[in-house]
């Protein structure tokens, strides 16, 4: 029989999970609808000083896709390490705490950390190559979490059978372990652009201007991005050019929920496929 | 003679010692962002005086009035309030999750936390400053609507996720057995969580709760847009119906208007440090909890 009370209980756990679906669905709906009536197509392609939105996008790719290029190798390598070469140890150790450090590590400290140490004091200033290195700073520790739960997914006994075989260690790494977790690595890999796609605070004072008089021939050349021109929108100007407000921000909420939907599909045809 | 040479840099190939200088370098990472902070910071707490500066009751940087207290009052304000409302939400949902809910309703609502936490802060920042500020200033009929409410708000949708899935996975991780040894006494099942599973996931849900807390006083972008950005102890200190000003909220409006190397500089580098202390102790006494959580919790 169930008790007034544990009708309550229940009616109160529901309440708070219905609160969370009703923001999610509210922040949605709200840039959704507005978002969809300020954007067209002649807004994403017209530049910038006609009133489009058109180099911030480009910028935006540009600074999504140097940070992937150099965020993925270091990561999957350290994950590598981690996960095949010294699974228990203290190096292993120290190295795993220190990637939890820096996954605490508030997004405002990297931003400082990449304007002091790539802008001042290796001299790159505020340029496309100082974002690219601090967003990898900041994406490292969730390209290596997600690759090292990826690799250890392969079974042991594959690894085993090659070792059997006389398979170098390397070459077992290579053409067994990586090509079986590859869903799971695309997947952390996928969470990594995420983050970097919609981050604000770190490259507020290493990589970003408002205005460039063209898009980033160099990657010494300081580049517009989305989030900040977005931030620089509310900040500096509210109440103007409203629409194109609303129109970055559903590109930013709808590249983050698509990529994160890819990385939940992946992962879930992924588990059904390999199941041991 | 030999050299010997330690254990740990005996490498079976070239892969492992060319994966063994890459993985180094997040160390070398971390050494450096807390070199840089705070060699950029500590000429602030030399210039001003370690507790003028920490505890000083007034921040404004263009008068050369450099005390941080307002700032760290103002985060550590919003911050409880986020928790205040983020904790008995993230909880109960996640004892819902673990317990109650269908599978149908889990496959829905699990991708949505997830989601709620992928949201970028400079949308919320956005919802807040557009949706929410306005409602606040209508239903309360206060005459400022980015007051500290608003972000506490925010930020406890920012948060909430963090909780959720650590102490869903927490709550996971109760041994059955403690489960059906209470349901065997005749206990119902509300009774069940509250006396066996609850106090078993205590400690993963506290560290749930200061992982949030961590992340919640690094949060930027979304705080700086709806926080009112006013430099200022509400009076009463309590009241959340008042505009307020972080640490973090300083560091991004002023860092584009500082000269290089002036004391101001020198100052948000130093809020910099404060900020980066905090989070590295919140997180240490986290990971103390998670180590004493049941059995194979990962966070």
């Amino acid at each position: 029989m169930k008790t007034v009370k544990e009708k309550t209980v229940l009616f109160l756990l529901a309440f708070s999970a219905a609160i969370l679906l009703l923001a999610f669905v509210a922040i949605t709906l709200f840039i959704g609808v507005r978002g969809l009536s300020a954007i067209n197509f002649r807004m994403i392609t017209t530049s910038i000083r006609k009133g489009g939105i058109f180099e911030p996008i480009i910028g935006t790719l540009y600074l999504l896709a140097g940070t992937i290029a150099i965020a993925t190798p270091l990561g999957l390598a350290t994950a590598i390490y981690l996960a095949e070469y010294a699974p228990k140890g203290k190096i292993n150790r120290i190295i795993v705490q220190a990637l939890n450090n820096l996954a605490g590590v508030p997004s405002i400290i990297f931003g400082l950390f990449g304007y002091a140490f790539f802008c001042r004091f290796l001299g790159l200033g505020i340029s496309l190559l100082s974002g690219w290195l601090t967003l990898t700073c900041m994406t490292l520790p969730i390209i290596v979490r997600g690759s090292q739960e990826a690799l250890k997914m392969v079974p042991k006994d594959f690894r085993v059978a090659a070792e059997a075989l006389g398979t170098p260690k390397w070459k077992t790494i290579k053409d067994i372990v990586l090509p079986t977790a590859t869903p799971g690595l695309a997947t952390s890999i996928i969470l990594g652009i995420s983050r970097v796609a919609g981050e604000t605070a770190a490259i507020l004072f290493t990589c970003s201007v408002f205005l460039t008089k063209s898009l980033p021939t160099s990657p010494l050349h300081p580049v517009m991005v989305l989030t900040y021109h977005l931030y620089t929108l509310l900040v500096a100007s509210p109440g103007t050019s409203m629409d194109r407000a609303f129109a970055i921000a559903l590109i930013l909420l709808g590249l983050v929920i698509l990529l994160n939907l890819l990385a939940y599909l992946i992962r879930m045809r992924y588990r059904r496929r390999w199941k041991w | 003679m030999r050299l010997k040479c330690p254990k740990f840099l005996c490498f079976k190939d070239k892969a492992e010692s060319f994966s063994f200088i890459l993985a180094s370098i997040s160390i070398i990472i971390l050494f450096l962002i807390i070199v840089f902070v705070l060699n950029e910071g500590i000429p602030a707490f030399i210039e001003l005086g370690f507790s003028n500066f920490l505890f000083g009751h007034r921040w404004s940087p263009y008068y050369g009035d450099f005390g941080a207290f307002p700032l760290l009052y103002g985060s550590i304000l919003i911050v409880l309030g986020s928790l205040a409302i983020s904790v008995p939400l993230g909880v109960f949902t996640a004892i819902f999750l673990a317990e109650y809910s269908p599978r149908w309703l889990s496959n829905i609502l699990k991708p949505v936390i997830e989601l709620l936490a992928a949201v970028p802060s400079i949308i919320y920042g956005f919802f807040g400053f557009m949706f929410l500020a306005p409602k606040i200033m209508e239903f309360l009929d206060v005459s400022m609507g980015k007051v500290a409410l608003t972000a506490s708000i925010i930020l406890s949708m920012m948060t909430v996720p963090t909780i959720v899935s650590i102490s869903s996975e927490v709550i996971a991780s109760v041994p059955k057995e403690y489960r059906k040894a209470s349901l065997a006494l005749g206990a119902t099942k509300w009774q069940t969580i509250k006396s066996m599973v609850l106090p078993a996931a205590k400690p993963g849900v506290i560290a749930s709760l200061l992982l949030a807390f961590g992340r919640a006083i690094g949060e930027t972008v979304a705080v700086l847009m709806v926080c009112g950005c006013v430099p200022q102890i509400p009076s009463p200190p309590w009241n959340y119906l008042e505009p307020v000003h972080t640490l973090t909220a300083a560091i991004a409006l002023d860092m584009g208007e500082v000269s290089w190397g002036s004391l101001h500089y020198h100052v948000l580098f130093g809020l910099g440090a404060i900020l980066l202390v905090i989070t590295f102790i919140v997180n240490m006494i986290a990971d103390f909890f998670i180590k004493k959580a049941p059995r194979g919790v990962q966070i």
